[in-house]
Formats: C-alpha cells, structure tokens, sequence
C-alpha cells in the first residue's frame, strides 16, 4: 500500500430521472487498496459504479472525482476505460453476433492505441486469451461465442472476470461480482481477480454479501445507506454486518 | 449510331464516402434516346441476333407497352420517363476482343481501380473467373479457357446467343417470362448484355464465377440479363457485384437474373449491391428493379441466394426461388442496409410445388439516417407440396429516430403436412449494449458497427470469405455518419 | 329487389349532418366498389357472393311484408315451419340488448345510473354528443363496406357510460336473424362510448335460427370511444349460417391510459370478416386484441387487425389460433404501425393456424411498419397439422383418433381463449367452441 491517491471522490452527488441517489459521497482509494463497499439492497450501489463509469441516465449533481489527478466527470465513457477504470457488471449484456475474441481484440487495441503502443497481432491476441480463459476454465468454444449470449450466469462472471485480466485496469468495480456463482465459480473468479492485485493498482468491491470478501479480501469496508458511506472500518466490518444485518445502519439515519 | 465522348465529371471526393463515384473517360457508342421498335431492331441487329431473338424481344416490348409500373411496393421516386434513356451504350472498341491486350487500357484501368483485376496473371488465388460488364456490353470475361477444359461455359450472354444459341433458346425466358413483370417486360424488350453459365453434367465449378456490373454513361439504363443453367450433379458458386458513378440525376438498372437448377444440381448466388445511393440529401443514386429467380427443375435441387444490398437510392428486388424438383431446396440470405434517403423494398418469394421441398429466409435489415426499408416476403404452398418445410426470420435494425422500417411476409398454405414458421423482431441497438462496449474503450462508432456486423453474421457467413469481407467493410463505409 | 346500394327512406333523413354523412358513403362506396383481386386489404377475402342484385334491407316494406305473410318471428312461429327462439340465453347475468333481423327491440331491463343505452336513430335526436363522434374516425374511402354502412346508418344501438361509472354486468348484444328465407340484408351501426375512467364489458352474439342453408349478409361497424384510463373488454361469437356473408369493422380509439381488451371466436358463414382499427392515441394506451377461428365447409374466415400506436409507452398485444378443416380458407391479416416518436411501445403479434384437411388453406399476412426506433415489436406466425408424435402417444394409450385429434385441437384453442379476463365469459366462450356448427336446428 503506498499513499498514491487513485481514485478520489469529494462529495458526490447524482441522481437518476428527479430521485437522487448518491447524496454527498466521500472516498479516497490509494494505490495498492482494496476497499469493500457494503449495503443494503435498493441503496443505490450499482448507481455508484454507474456514475464512476460515465453511463447516461446518471446524472451528476455536485461533487468531483479525479482518476490520476484527473478530473474523471468531464472524460467520456470509453475515455475513463482507457485510462484504465474497470467494471464488472452485476447483468453484463448480450451482444448477438459479435464473437467474444473480436470484441475483446477491439478493446484492446482501442485502449493500446490510445496509450499509443502498437496494436497486438491476431496470434499474439489469441495466445494471450486461450492462457487466460483456460485458467478461469473458458474453453476456446466459448470464446468463439457471442459475447454473454446464452452464457450462465456463472460464465458471464467468468467472462468478466477474464476481461478483467486481459484490459489489466488500474482501477477495477466490481459489482456483486458474486451474484449468479456458484462455491467453485466463485473460488475460479476470485483466485482470477486476485492474481491481478498488486501495489499500483486498486479494487472497489460492492456487494451486499460478506461471501465474496472472504475470498477477496478488502483492506477496508464501508457501509454503504441512504447515498453515502455511514461507517468504516477493517475487514472485521464486513463480518459484524453479516452477523447482525443492516438494521442498524438504516435505522441510523 | 451516334458517337460522344463521356465528360468526364469530377466527383467531389472531399467527404464523400463512395469510393466508386468516378467516371471513365471512354468514348461511347450509344443509340439515340428513347424506346421504340426501331431501337429494339437496332440493338439486336447490333449485336447480330437471331430470328427468335428479335421476335422474343418485340413480342415483351408490345406487351410492356400495354403494362403499368407497380406501385404496391413502399417506394417514392419521381416517375421514370421512359423516352429520355439512352438504351444502349458501349465503349468502342473492337466487337469482340480476342485477347485481354486488344481491351481499351483505360476499361482495364476502371476495373482495376475497382478492385476487380481483369488480367488473368494478377489474380494471385486465381479462384474467380470474372465478366466484366460495363454500361451495356461485356467486355471481358476471364479464365474462359480453363473452364471450358471442363466444359463449363462461361461468357457474354451475346456471346452465347452466338456460340450456343440451342441453350439459349431452350431456357431463356423460362423462369422469369417477358409477361413477368413491368421491369422484366422491359428488360426482355431491350436486355444488352450479361452473363451466361452453362455448368455440364456432373461438373463441379472449379472457381467462383464472377460478373462484375459497372454503370459509366450517363442518362443510360442498364439492362442486363444473366442466364445460369446448372445440369445434373453440378455445382457453382457466383458472385455478382456492382457499382456506378457518382450522379446528381438518377440511373435506371432494370435486370434479370434466371437460373435453372436440374437434378441434385446445387446453386449459390450472392451479390454484393452497391450501386451509387445517392448522396446524404437523397440526391442521385441509382434506381435498381431486378427481377432474380431460380427454377429448381430437378429433384435435389438446391439454390441459395445471399445478398448485401447496401446501394441504390431505390431498390426493388425479391429473389425468388420455385422449388418444383421433390426435395428441392431453396434459402434466401439477406442484408439490407439503407442510410440517408435511401429506400429499399426487398425480400424474396419462396414458391413450394414439389414434395418434401423446405425453404429458409433470413433477412436482416438496418435503417439509417431517413431512410425507409421493407421486407416483402412470400411463403406459398401448393396442394401438392407435400411436407414443405419454410422457416423466415426477418429481423430489423433501427438507427435513429427518422427511419422505417417494415416488414410485410405473405403466408400461403394449402397443404396441411406444410409447416411453416415465421419470426421477426424489430430493435434498435440498446444504451446498455452500447455502454457495454464503451466501458471497455470501444468507441460509439466502431461499437456500432461492431453491433451491426454481429446483428448481420448470419447472412453473412453465406458469402465466400473475401466477399465476406469486402461486405463487411462496405457495411461500415455506409453506415458512417448514422451514430451520433 | 336490388343490388347492394338501394334508394330507401331512411328515419332521420329531416337531418342535414346526417344525411350529408349518408351521401358520403353512397359516394365513396360508388368510388371503390366490390374489393376485386387487387384491392390489397382484400387480398385473400373476395366477396364475390355480394355482386348480386337480390337483397332485401332489413326493415323495409319488402321485408316486411313478408313478416306479416310468412313469418311473424316476434311470436316465435314462422309459416316456413321454423320454430324461431330467441336464442338461448348466455349463461350468466347480463343486460341483453336484442337485434332481430337486424332491427333492435325494445330494452326490458332497467338501465344503470349513468349509462345510456337507445338505438342510435333516437340517439341521434336525444344526444348532442353522437353528432361529435358518429363516423369521425372512419376512413370510408378506404373501407368500402364501412362506406356501403354509413350509406344506410339508421339501425344500431348507441351505448354511453359516463365518467367513473363501472357496470357490472356485461352488456349483451344479440344479434339474431330468423334465416327462413333468402337474401336479408342488414347494416348495423353501434357507437359506444366510454367516458373516462368508465368501466363496462360488451359481448356480441351473432347466430341465426331456421334455414341454415339461408342466405344473408351482415355488415357491421362499431365506433368504439375509450376515454382515458377507462377500460372496455369486448368479445364476439360470430356463428352466422353457413351461407351468410358476415363484414364487420370495429373502429376504436383509445385514450391515455385507456384499454381495450378483445376476443373474437369466428365459427361460421360463408363468407366472414372481423377487422379491428385500433388507435392507441395517447400515452400509456393498451390493447390485447385476440381471436381464434374454426371452421369448415366451403367458408373463408377472415380475422384482420389494424393497431396504431400513435403515441409513446403504448402498448398492444395479439394471439390469433385458428382451425381449418374441409375445403375452408382461413385469412389473418396484421398490421401493427408504430408512428414516429411513439417511443418505448411494445407490439407483439402471434398468428397460429392447424389445417385439418387436404383442401384447407391458411393466408396469412402479418405485417410491421415502424417509423420509431426505440420500440419492441415481434410477430410470428405458424402454419400446419396436428402433431403426429402426439397423436401417435394418445392413441397408444388407447384413445381414439378422433377423440385424440379433438383433445387436441380443444388444447390448441384454449391458450387463446384462456387469455379472455372474464370467467364466465371465457367458460360461455369454451362452450360455444365446443358446439359443432350448423346443428342448432329450429
């Protein structure tokens, strides 16, 4: 852990359509961190990711968050994934058609170029996906595919979880990245997502579960209610949540 | 005859994405403007026609005159005036060249330039024969000799009126009759050139046959007409594409495709259409109303049609399939794509006659921009078609606020052992898809098109592979300005 | 005697706006004529059996006439022999308007508070509004039969729910002709309007009694008002005799939020069309327009539907089943229109068909055109026979071919009937579909 601030937001607000969600949110993640973001159901988790990622329809109100001591808001969707923010979505969504290896060999070159390093030949692309896809247990079959078409719930995951890999972002969301796993999907795509840790880049878990973060395991936690973050701690947080529910944090407003 | 040379107009190259919207300077041979009996005499008196040729195309001329222009498909073009056309055009030159060196440099040039190398030696697979059409006449057509070791012909339907008028006469007219429709009629009247394929018993083509389409003329209408005959236990593939200069005033290409289809013979047609479509205001374009069946005659007999159809201000076609021979089959791949003004009514026609014959359609249509887009598709069965088989899918695609797109499928059973399935779906393409991609660093535009070319796939993995990518990037090119 | 456009006295010809709406139709059905081969509506439905010159309108001295010699149906005896009953009733409470031959009969039940129901002539003098609705969405160029209509517009029933106002029993419309002799015509004409937030459900019944070889032509056209957030749920048995020629036209309009719900079971005529024009006019409207058809003989039944959603998040819903047996045509034409900006609408449409026969035929034409792109819209459509592998398994376990094939057909059917809100409807629905036609002698 260094104290290189990554992601720092001050003070976000948003809100989708006339409701606004994320009321005066706070949070500093360092290089070499990972936090775990904890709340209850309907409390607007997905809504944060979102708004990190730029997605229209979530409308920031106040508030700055910066990337690199970059000013993260005024960069578009796909700018912020080529600088190196990272999402794996809780639905991720079906695109008819387009195989999983041509869609991820377009990211890759999109987020290469724009680093302005030369493009991967199609050998070396594929190389580098087969090792990574076997690891996370993807078959070639499945890469021939169309992205999350008819995939499980526990291959989308999967799919996620090796894009993840291959896109090796310095800043990685997971969202209820569990959801949909079953034990030994679950153990797959976290050893995955743990091997990728290391001491320049830096994770922001959202779940509602304590499962998840026993097998990635957070530097802190924070919980999540009513738009912003109501308490932190260490790891030993998310186990005190799992033992007595979110009564207390919701009751606390 | 008259004699004038082209001028040559400079398309404006600067943001205009048709690469194909040059013009040859050539001199031309045309007749004068207009329609009669006189010009139909000269044409075939020009090309050293027989009797029944002559006959054949004076008896489609008098009933065209006694027919109307349809209007039941959704198309809106100014009406065509049918004296103000030149009906035949043809670069000057020798009648018929007897090499490629005898070819003007400057059609040489044009064909190269669109990206179809009509010498023989720099064709590095050398796996497509290629007839090379330009206004109204074929002026080359490659590889003939290898092919005819197989006895495989392959040549101008000039050509073959000449050479093997027998063939000619025995099929000619017999799937798509003058009588058809009002574009057929008229291109049976007055028909310059096109191909002609004859694939003999048991003979498997050895390479993809090829013609390539070029409108250069101006005020000139284009009339093709492409004859294949496949016998028994034979195979072809061949590809058609087509292109035109780029025009403020509109041209007219009326063609025929007929294709007969004998016994455990196999068809595959696919076309790559893209005719100049005019510019973004609607302006120009071509108007292409082709008449394309194939008859399977046989038993076993099996055509496929695969198209891309992303030119055309105007495009009026339906490739149809009658499956008379038992077990025939007949499959229709589609992709239409239609930017701008752009307007497109196409579909196909599956006509079940014999038993145990099955048909699929697939189409997927994508509209831009104003554009306006039908499928028109009929399914019918006879009583006697026992056991046909008809799945269609018809999928659309919608890009922007300010397009159509349509779908009319006509459904006729009259055999109760028929079963037949139809689905279509219409969409657009979602914010979620789009966030998707973009939050892995594709940009809108290539999402897109990525999006498109997925949405696509299944028509086009039907295409030979370099026609595949060839159509891959055309659909790109013309959906350049459709996002955002 | 004379062909289908007559010189008659009809009451309210001291009107002027109504009789100009009459000349109109004598027009604009002078204009078009008989649908021919290439009227593209009528595709696969040809009335030929209407180009001759013999009919007899309803209502006039001619059919009267022979009312007083023949056949004084209001006592229930006819001289042909026919004993003529008003058809049986339906099988749960309803307040049940009469139609015989086509002339409506005096109302006996008490009518609910804010609903009114009269025939339409006295409507037209009591009511202000019927002026402000009477054949204002009728495209009558393009509907020669909802011309030929308007052209006779006299006889029919006006029914009107004000606001807020929820009936709760169905409103019955028996239409009854006494087929004992040849060449009846009637033009029926029904405006219904519901007012906002107006609740009501309408049952039509069409049957016939006497000669079942009769010959008579039907043609109908309902002018259907949903006001917003108001919600009607209407159903049709259409059992003409087997000669008839039945054409109808439900014109509706649906306001925000508003809904229509309907079912129509075509079982037979000679020649029958149920067409539904449905406007979705303004946010949030709805519509489930079902059908289902089973038929024999020498019949063409034909089911078309129109549905325009002219505004955004409305939403329409279609299942059609039909069963076509002997030399019987069955036609299903659909269009589903989506209008520019008449965003987030859904249309799906679903046309299913099973030919018992050699000689069946199914035509079918299910069409979208969309000028929206941010809309979801499907259709599908199936044709073919009963499933041999079922078949096969029901008679290995000992059932009968016949008996085997019926289960099955009343399967295929019922998925569409089950979609009907209404219990006793839906059980009054089974019933009839279950009721082989023509066996209902007098």
């Amino acid at each position: 852990m260094s104290n290189t601030p990554l992601l720092e937001i001050e003070d976000l607000s948003a809100r989708v359509k006339d409701k606004e969600i994320i009321k005066g949110f706070n949070l500093t993640i360092n290089e070499g961190e990972v936090h775990a973001i904890m709340g209850p159901n309907g409390a607007g988790k997905s809504t944060l990711s979102y708004v990190l990622c730029g997605k229209s329809g979530y409308e920031v109100t106040s508030g700055h968050v910066r990337f690199k001591g970059k000013d993260l808001l005024s960069m578009s969707v796909e700018e912020r994934a080529r600088e190196g923010l990272f999402l794996i979505m809780q639905y991720p969504v079906e695109i008819p058609g387009v195989a999983v290896t041509t869609f991820l060999k377009h990211a890759v070159n999109a987020q290469r170029k724009y680093h302005n390093q030369p493009e991967l030949d199609t050998m070396d692309f594929m190389k580098l996906l087969r090792e990574e896809g076997r690891k996370l247990g993807i078959s070639a079959d499945m890469l021939k595919r169309p992205i999350n078409v008819g995939f499980s719930g526990g291959e989308k995951k999967r799919l996620e979880t090796l894009q993840l890999t291959i896109l090796k972002p310095q800043f990685a969301i997971l969202d209820e990245a569990d959801s949909g796993l079953d034990i030994d999907a679950l153990k797959v795509v976290s050893e995955g997502i743990n091997a990728e840790r290391n001491e320049h880049n830096a994770m922001l878990v959202i779940t509602h579960y304590q499962r998840l973060l026993n097998d990635i395991v957070p530097d802190f936690v924070h919980v999540y209610a009513d738009g912003h973050i109501v308490k932190s701690g260490g790891k030993e947080l998310a186990a005190e949540i799992e033992k007595n529910g979110y009564a207390e944090f919701t009751k606390e407003k | 005859m008259t004699e004038k040379k082209q001028t040559p107009e400079i398309a404006d190259e600067s943001g205009d994405k048709y690469k194909y919207g040059f013009v040859t300077d050539i001199a031309t041979e045309s007749a004068p403007k207009g329609l009669n009996e006189e010009i139909i005499r000269l044409i075939s008196g020009k090309k050293q026609e027989p009797a029944w040729l002559l006959d054949f195309r004076l008896r489609a001329f008098n009933y065209w005159q006694n027919m109307k222009e349809p209007t039941w498909a959704k198309l809106n073009y100014d009406k065509i005036d049918y004296q103000d056309l030149y009906y035949y055009a043809a670069p000057k030159q020798k009648v018929s060249p007897k090499s490629l060196d005898e070819i003007d440099p400057k059609l040489l040039a044009t064909y190269e330039k669109l990206g179809i190398p009509l010498k023989e030696q720099e064709i590095l697979s050398g796996v497509v024969a290629v007839d090379a059409v330009f206004d109204s006449v074929s002026v080359a057509t490659t590889y003939r000799a290898k092919l005819a070791e197989k006895g495989i012909i392959f040549c101008s339907i000039s050509e073959a009126v000449r050479e093997h008028p027998d063939l000619v006469q025995k099929y000619l007219g017999t799937v798509v009759p003058y009588t058809d429709n009002f574009f057929a009629s008229l291109n049976s009247a007055v028909f310059t050139d096109g191909s002609f394929v004859y694939i003999p018993k048991g003979v498997k083509c050895p390479m993809e046959l090829s013609t390539y389409f070029r409108i250069n003329a101006q005020n000139t209408g284009q009339f093709e007409r492409t004859l294949i005959v496949a016998d028994d236990e034979s195979y072809v593939s061949y590809l058609e594409g087509c292109t035109a200069p780029q025009r403020d005033e509109n041209q007219l290409h009326a063609a025929i495709v007929e294709i007969v289809v004998l016994d455990n013979a196999e068809v595959k047609y696919s076309t790559v259409q893209n005719w100049y479509p005019g510019d973004k205001d609607g302006k120009g374009g071509v108007y292409n109303f082709v008449t394309k069946r194939a008859a399977c005659r046989g038993k076993n007999a099996k055509i496929s049609w695969t198209q891309v159809e992303t030119g055309s201000a105007v495009t009026w076609k339906y490739p149809s399939c009658v499956l008379q021979g038992d077990n025939s089959v007949g499959e229709f791949y589609s992709v239409a794509l239609t930017n701008n003004y752009q307007q497109a009514d196409t579909g196909t026609k599956m006509i079940h006659i014999g038993k145990n014959t099955t048909s699929k359609i697939i189409s997927k249509g994508i509209s831009a921009g104003h554009s306006n887009q039908t499928y028109r598709g009929l399914v019918r069965v006879s009583p006697n078609a026992d056991n046909a088989r008809n799945y269609s899918q018809c999928d659309s695609l919608l890009i922007g606020q300010n397009c159509g797109s349509h779908t009319v499928p006509y459904v006729e059973n009259r055999n109760k052992s028929a079963v037949l399935e139809h689905e279509a779906t219409t969409s657009k393409i979602s914010d979620e898809q789009l966030f998707y991609c973009r939050q892995r660093g594709i940009d809108e535009e290539t999402a897109v098109s990525l999006i498109v070319n997925g949405f696509c796939k299944e028509v086009m993995q039907h295409l030979p592979l370099e026609f595949a990518i060839e159509a891959a990037k055309l659909i790109n090119i013309s959906l350049e300005g459709s996002v955002g | 005697m004379g062909g289908l456009l007559q010189e008659v006295a009809l009451a309210g010809d001291d009107i002027p706006w109504l009789e100009g709406q009459r000349e109109k139709g004598r027009e604009l059905f002078l204009a078009q004529g008989l649908p021919t081969a290439k009227t593209e509506a009528w595709k696969y439905t040809r009335p030929r059996d209407l180009m001759t010159e013999d009919f007899i309108l309803t209502g006039t001295d001619e059919d009267e006439s022979h009312e007083e010699e023949h056949c004084n149906y209001h006592q229930g005896e006819c001289r042909c022999g026919h004993h003529h009953e008003s058809q049986k009733a339906l099988s749960f409470p309803s307040y049940e308007i009469r139609f015989e031959n086509g002339i409506m009969q005096a109302i006996d039940f008490e009518l609910p508070k804010g609903v009114t129901i009269k025939p339409l002539i006295e409507a037209i003098y009591e009511e202000d509004a019927v002026k402000s609705y009477l054949g204002k969405e009728i495209d009558m160029a393009h509907y020669p039969f909802a011309a030929l209509n308007t052209a006779y517009m006299e006889e029919g029933v006006y029914i009107a729910v004000e606001r807020d106002v929820s009936l709760t029993k169905p409103i019955a419309i028996i239409n009854h002709t006494h087929a004992c002799r040849q060449n009846l015509m009637a033009h029926l004409r029904n405006l219904i309007i519901l007012e906002r937030g107006a609740q009501a459900t309408i049952i039509e019944n069409f049957n016939y009694s006497g000669n079942e070889k009769s010959r008579y032509f039907n043609n109908i056209v309902n002018e259907i008002y949903i006001g917003r957030g108001a919600c009607l749920r209407h159903y049709k048995l259409q059992d003409e005799a087997y000669k008839a020629v039945h054409i109808a036209l439900s014109r509706v309009k649906v306001r925000e939020n508003g809904f229509y719900e309907s079912f129509c079971l075509q079982k037979g005529a000679n020649l029958a069309r149920n067409e539904s024009k449905i406007s979705l006019k303004e946010e949030q409207a709805e519509a489930f327009v079902n059908a289902a058809y089973m038929i024999n003989g020498w019949a063409t039944v034909d089911t078309t539907t129109d549905i325009e959603h002219l505004s955004a998040h409305s939403k329409s819903h279609q299942l059609v089943k039909g069963v076509v047996g002997g030399n019987a045509k069955g036609v299903f034409q659909g269009k589903i229109h989506i209008a520019p900006n008449a965003v987030k609408t859904e249309g799906s449409q679903l046309h299913k068909a099973l030919l018992l026969s050699d000689e069946a035929e199914i035509d079918c034409k299910p069409e979208l055109e969309i000028y929206a792109d941010d809309v979801k819209c499907s259709h599908g459509a199936a044709s073919g026979e009963l499933d041999k592998e079922q078949l096969f398994y029901m008679r290995s376990r000992g059932i009968g071919e016949e008996e085997a094939k019926q289960i099955l057909i009343d399967a295929y059917l019922t998925e569409v009937i089950n979609t009907i809100s209404n219990e006793d409807v839906k059980n009054w629905f089974s019933d009839s579909a279950n009721i082989n036609t023509g066996e209902e002698k007098c």
